[in-house]
Formats: structure tokens, sequence, C-alpha cells
């Protein structure tokens, strides 16, 4: 879910570029020193970035019919790692606010904390955790993009109880008015996406499992593996 | 699927106005709205910016309110809770539920009130960039603006990578349809994932193919692109001046003010 444009008043909108710009800058960083040592990774990255762009923009299908898209972030947190991914998210976002007319300018800040920063990074962590504790490759990133989208929605409830705190309870009180609504709908979603992603790798693992050792995401004996339990 | 607000702008009329131009009018209009302390702020930007979209851009009016209903679910669920939520003083209405008091106070009211206003003059401003200025045109304005060589880079090539994949994808879930592939849960589940293996996949040898292209054609890093210089007219400037007294008047006479 994006923030709209003009929704969040100001010091918070302030806030959150003031949050978020950092770890983009760090990300740029990171991304030009990998430019600038592998320069055929540029239009890998394009090509990467438009892929997320147009993962999110399909429609899931969900039970009620309701428009909800994957967020893509957490599959790419996954292959890029967090801080590239920040980059791409926010590229992703401006199109997003300036071709789709979702999320906005002054909310950029606060929609990059949660889909470009925050739910990567959540995701990216419990991916190494869990694969250094020997958790199944599918079950892995089914859990790893399922948590990256449901804390995005956490972290944008969040991001509007901060900024229209109740009266009566303060953050708090209106913290779970919020996540109540946005959090708690976005369970089944964040169960869909994670499982599509899971499926996503599997069907790549298949056809095309030398991309996912050249990004480091699996060792060439753990692709071995997951191929003979295919067969 | 969807609906690219781009392949609008490419044929405004207002495209081949200055972009710092248009640019300064949208900074001024998001920057005005989001200060505001009073709805009408943002409502007066609302009528401007709809009216120069419309009018100037040459956008069909039946389109441009139907994007504009576009963030409508998401604003209406979060200005119930802040108006029930927000504000102390009295109540204006308040009712039951389970033995809890959910009032509104006019605070709270007011607060959501000033919200949606601002919106909704948010969203207008935003639109007004996007349905006249298509994004080619603002990628020299990233380079003017000193943005690293590699991430303008990398949004250049995206932008043409979008158009290409959302035709595949198109493509695909076009023939899945017609095959029935989206006809229940299961199968439309099935067909997504295969979409989505198959898009990365080729997304992917996509990317090889691009590189090898473009570095056999002596690719170093930096596409260089041509910058079209376009002097702000008169009427132009003159009209934009009239827009900003206009929204800076009502900014100075609403400070404060509420409506209930």
């Amino acid at each position: 879910m994006h923030i709209f444009e003009g929704f969040l008043p100001s010091p918070w909108w302030q806030a959150w570029f003031a949050i978020s710009i950092p770890v983009i800058l760090y990300g740029m960083y990171k991304m030009n020193k990998l430019v600038s040592e592998r320069r055929e990774v540029v239009p890998l990255l394009a090509v990467a970035g438009a892929f997320i762009f147009v993962l999110s923009s399909l429609k899931l299908p969900s039970v009620t019919g309701s428009s909800s898209h994957p967020t893509g972030t957490g599959m790419a947190a996954i292959l890029f790692g967090p801080a590239i991914t920040a980059v791409l998210g926010v590229i992703v976002l401006i199109y997003q606010a300036i071709f789709l007319a979702h999320g906005g300018i002054t909310t950029l800040g606060a929609n990059a904390a949660s889909m470009a920063v925050i739910g990567p990074l959540v995701a990216y962590l419990f991916y190494k955790a869990a694969s250094k504790a020997g958790m199944n490759f599918y079950l892995n990133v089914f859990l790893a993009t399922a948590i990256a989208d449901w804390v995005t929605y956490v972290v944008t409830s969040l991001q509007l109880a901060l900024a229209f705190p109740s009266a009566s309870g303060g953050v708090l009180a209106s913290f779970a008015a919020f996540a109540g609504i946005f959090a708690t709908t976005q369970v089944p979603l964040a169960i869909l996406e994670g499982a599509l992603t899971a499926l996503i790798m599997k069907y790549v693992v298949q056809i095309k499992s030398d991309v996912l050792v050249d990004l480091n995401v699996l060792t060439t004996t753990a692709v071995t593996k997951l191929k003979e339990a295919m067969q | 699927m969807t609906y690219i607000l781009d392949d609008y702008a490419i044929l405004s009329p207002l495209r081949s106005k200055n972009n710092w131009l248009k640019l300064a009018i949208v900074g001024f209009g998001i920057l005005a709205g989001v200060s505001s302390s009073s709805p009408l702020v943002p409502f007066t930007i609302a009528l401007c910016m709809s009216f120069a979209t419309i009018n100037f851009g040459k956008i069909p009016a039946k389109f441009y309110f139907k994007i504009l209903a576009v963030p409508a679910g998401f604003v209406l669920v979060s200005i119930v809770i802040i108006a029930f939520f927000f504000g102390e003083g009295g109540n204006l209405f308040e009712f039951d539920v389970f033995g809890y008091t959910l009032g509104v106070s006019s605070q709270g009211l007011n607060m959501a009130l000033l919200i949606l206003a601002r919106t909704i003059g948010g969203m207008s401003c935003l639109f007004f960039l996007s349905l006249t200025t298509p994004m080619i045109e603002l990628f020299s304005v990233l380079k003017t603006a000193k943005l690293p060589d590699s991430f303008v880079e990398i949004s250049m090539m995206m932008y043409r990578y979008i158009f290409v994949f959302l035709d595949v994808a198109m493509g695909i879930k076009y023939a899945q349809t017609v095959r029935l592939g989206y006809h229940d849960f299961k199968t439309s589940f099935r067909s997504m994932v295969m979409l989505g293996a198959n898009l990365f996949i080729r997304s992917w040898e996509q990317g090889e193919k691009l590189y090898l292209s473009m570095n056999s054609r002596c690719y170093d890093g930096k596409l260089i692109m041509y910058d079209e210089k376009r002097p702000v007219k008169m009427p132009e400037l003159l009209l934009t001046g009239v827009y900003f007294a206009i929204v800076l008047t009502v900014f100075y006479f609403t400070r404060g003010m509420s409506f209930i």
C-alpha cells in the first residue's frame, strides 16, 4: 500500500526522507562500486528493476477480488541484497507515482522507507539467517518474502499512526487502528506473495539455475541438491 | 491490465513546454498544499491544476476523474480512522460499540477534511506532471541535477524495459486467459506463477543480450542525450505568476481557519 501524495503532514514527510535518504545514498555508493568493477551488471540491474515494476503492476488473484499486487521487493532483496534493492525500489516508486498514480512525491520518503528499505532488509536478514540454519530453500524464500510484504504494511501503519496519534491513547491506539485494518487484511496477500515467489524460484532453479549461483543466492552444491530432489 | 499515464503525456500539447517551469509549478503546488492549514488552499490548487490539465493538456475529463479516484479506497479508510481517533474536545456525535464509546471530535473531523483536501490537491499536481511530461523529458533534468551517472543510466534502461516487459506480460496473460488460465483461484495462481517465472527468465536473458549489444557498440557507461532548449514564453510566465498569486492569497487569508 502506497501512502498517497499530500497525506503525511510536515515534520513527518521530511522525517521519513531523512531516514531513507542515507540508506539510498549508501545503496548508490554500493551500486557505483559494483558497476565500476563489473560493468555488465548495469543492464542486468535495469532489467531487474523493470521486472520489479511489472511484477508489482500485476494484480494478484485474491479471494475477495480486490486489487492487490505483489510488492516484488522481497524477491529483489534475496537476489541483489538490500542496498541495491533500495536504489531499484526508489526508482520503481518514482515510476509508479508518475506512471500509475500510485504514491507521491512528498510521501516518497515514507514509501521508500517501508517498501524499499525496511521490507527488503527484513527479507534479506531472514533469508541469510535461515539459510545458515539450513532451512529448505523454497520454505525460506516463502517465509522471507511473506514476512517482507507484511512488514511493509506494518511500517506503513506505523507511519500513519505516528503522523496521526490518537487523542486518548496516543500513538499506540492509532497504530492498533491502522494496523488492524491494513496489516490484518494484508496477511493472506503476504502469504500469497510468498507462495508466488517461492514457486517462481522453483522454475528458475529448474530452467536457469546458473543465474542464482552468479548472484550468490545459492551455491553450486545447493543447486545440484535441489535439482536432484526434484527428479 | 493497467494504463500508463506516460502514453497520454507523449501526446499532450504541454509536452513542448519548458520542463523546469512545469516542475516549478508542480513543486510549488505540492509544497503549498502540504503546508497549508485550511482545506481551501489544496482545494484551490486542485481546481487550478485540474483545469490546466484538462484544458491546456487536452486530457479527456472522464479519464482524468477516473484516475483521480485511484487513491479513494486508501484515503477514505484512513480519514475515517483519523476522524475517530485524532483530536480532543467535545464530540460532535458518538455511538456505542460493544461498550466502547466511539466519537468524532470537531478537531478530528477538521483534520480528516484537511487531509482529504491535501491528498486531492497533491494528486492533481502529480497528475499535471505525469500527464504532460513524458519520462524521457525528465531524464535530462535528472542529469542536470547531478544524480550519479549509474543511477540515471539504470533509470533510463529500466524505463525502456518496463514497456518491453509489459508487452510480454500482457501477451502471456492474454494467451493464458483465452485458454481459461484464470477461471478459478487455483488455476489463476498457477498461471500467475508461470507468468512471473517466465518473465524473470526472459528479462534475464534480455539483460545479457542488451549488455552484449551495447558493449559491441562501445558503451562506456554513459548515454549522451539531446536536451532541447525551450525558452519560457511570456504568456506562460504570466499565467504561472497569476496561479502562484492566487494560491498565496488564499494561503494568507485562510491561515488557521476551520470549517466546523
